[in-house]
């Protein structure tokens, strides 16, 4: 007889980021599906939804609502780092965990939360140095206006400098604003190199088509001269972009290698169906003892860095051709640098560890 | 670079952690862990060995200045307090150590990453204040020797103008400052009496 445990699941089904939204929850459903008909598992969970529609007010409320009245521990959840970090203190008050599995700015280590995709270092850095070498280093910036958008942009200027460019532009849309004439006017006047577009949901794909209309008038903008390049776009928004997606990078630990036609199979959703099987096989092995001190002790025998509960993953530069992300760049097992404070860990082209995949 | 805060590299940048109560300080360690940094910790003497390292957290309920092998405030690496009782006298205190940031006690799972980069901001900002004050101070009390320098010069039957012009150019030749040039000037007129050997 199997036990059955509670388990949070706190992500939005609409709202501006319901694409990526749904492909977390997609993830974490058949994750959950998985351990619950698999008969080598010694549990089953029963989930305990809650739906914030994408508004930023309602995750501290639900999340404090699942632990209140379920008997989770664990909640799977957040899209946005707005919301996660709206939610730490309610998992600081209770001791429960929160499972983001999506990639994330970094400069944030909680004990509460695992940290299931990538980092700036696993996604930014490399993406940042691909580009510099394939396009030159006068980047234009944009971002919706919140943290992920903020610090992306802030890395990259910083990683710029760095590397003798010039930012040319830098300009910030609030969630969900789709009014982007001014920005690819700027574009259009300034020529950059490559676009680092950290727009999420309805601006994004704005963005997306207008800039792929520009590339028709002008050939200057076209993913051979000028790309649009990004560090969260996967299949799960391949749908919503169709024919304007041809020619967009995008960096992460996976890619479908075959045609995925209603955005399934992204790397949020295998990462957030791995963290249920993760947390399935954590909490039969766990004991009696807290979460957080088994962790520590036996963290990395299940992939999870105990010291900054991260994990260690591959990084691929990939482009869409034909309707599927192909691979350009790998560097296998790039270790976690949430703070970018080591540079033994920040992959770069031409660095020893390269391999390329043609 | 001004405006900016660039994220130094802390692969390996040790830390010691002064306090009472390890078990207190085991988030704190985490943290400074999941930066890179490797920890050590002390109660109640520093080890000499602290004296290499690159942070030192000290604690400001039960901290004393003997603690520390250096005279307060004069620490040679950033320090930062971590801060229990905010009673006025431990926050002088703390303040009187030279912190250069504070981290409240309890220490949850954060924190600890802008302390240091503030902390290693506030030391670097303090070093080259402190180094240019020093300098400042000595070319102020060179200011006579200066003065005698031009005078010995013009002595020659310059203007005094011409005479300074002669002395900055000397000390362009000899490549060292104009007081290092005016101490010279005048260490050999009273040696020899004759300008002219410094030649």
């Amino acid at each position: 007889m199997k036990k059955t445990v509670d388990l949070g699941v706190l992500y939005s089904q609409s709202g501006t980021y319901d694409a990526i939204s749904r492909a977390v929850l997609r993830g974490t459903m058949a994750g959950i599906d998985a351990v619950n008909t698999s008969t080598d598992a010694q549990i089953s969970f029963r989930p305990v939804l809650r739906d914030p529609e994408g508004r930023i007010d309602r995750y501290a409320p639900l999340c404090a609502d699942i632990l209140a009245n379920s008997d989770a521990r664990h909640v799977i959840g957040c899209v946005t780092s707005s919301a996660r970090k709206e939610v730490i203190p309610i998992l600081d008050r209770t001791n429960a965990m929160l499972w983001y599995n999506l990639p994330f700015e970094g400069f944030e280590t909680s004990n509460r939360v695992i940290y299931s995709h990538a980092c700036a270092n696993q996604h930014l850095l490399p993406l940042l140095s691909w580009c510099f070498r394939n396009f030159g280093t006068t980047p234009y910036l944009v971002g919706s206006n919140y943290i992920w958008g903020w610090e992306t942009c802030r890395v990259a200027r910083m990683r710029t400098d760095e590397a003798s460019g010039r930012v040319l532009g830098e300009r910030y849309l609030p969630l969900g604003d789709e009014d982007i004439a001014t920005l690819i006017a700027e574009i259009e006047t300034l020529r950059p190199a490559f676009i680092l577009n950290s727009l999420v949901g309805a601006s994004s794909y704005a963005f997306l088509r207008a800039y792929a209309e520009l590339g028709r008038r002008d050939p200057h903008f076209t993913a051979d001269i000028c790309p649009v390049v990004s560090c969260n776009l996967t299949e799960a928004e391949l749908p919503q972009l169709g024919a304007d997606a041809e020619g967009l990078v995008s960096v992460g630990p996976h890619f479908c290698p075959s045609p995925s036609p209603r955005g399934r199979d992204s790397s949020f959703e295998i990462i957030s169906r791995q963290s249920v099987l993760t947390l399935a096989a954590m909490i039969t092995a766990q004991g009696d003892q807290p979460f957080e001190n088994f962790i520590a002790s036996h963290g990395a025998r299940f992939g999870i860095d105990p010291a900054t509960h991260h994990s260690t993953l591959s990084v691929k530069v990939a482009q869409v051709r034909g309707g599927v992300f192909e691979v350009l760049h790998h560097w296998p097992d790039i270790a976690p640098d949430p703070y970018l404070t080591r540079p033994s860990r920040h992959p770069d082209v031409g660095h020893p560890k390269l391999s390329v995949v043609s | 670079m001004a405006g900016t805060l660039d994220i130094p590299n802390l692969d390996q940048a040790r830390a010691v952690i002064v306090h009472p109560a390890p078990d207190h300080v085991a988030a704190l360690m985490r943290q400074l862990n999941a930066i890179g940094l490797s920890v050590t910790h002390a109660w109640p003497d520093l080890p000499a060995s602290a004296i290499t390292a690159d942070f030192i957290f000290y604690d400001t309920d039960m901290g004393h200045d003997a603690q520390f092998p250096w005279a307060p405030g004069t620490a040679p690496m950033p320090m930062i307090a971590l801060v229990g009782t905010e009673a006025p006298g431990r926050i002088e205190w703390a303040a009187r150590m030279g912190a250069d940031a504070l981290l409240l006690k309890p220490v949850g799972s954060s924190g600890a990453f802008s302390a240091l980069l503030m902390a290693r901001h506030s030391f670097e900002l303090r070093r080259t204040l402190t180094s240019e004050i020093k300098q400042l101070r000595h070319r102020m009390s060179a200011r006579q020797t200066v003065v005698q320098a031009v005078a010995l010069l013009s002595a020659q039957g310059k203007s005094q103008d011409a005479a300074y012009d002669q002395l900055r150019q000397l000390a362009m030749a000899w490549r060292i400052t104009v007081e290092e040039a005016a101490t010279r000037i005048v260490e050999n007129a009273t040696d020899k009496g004759n300008l002219r050997d410094s030649n």
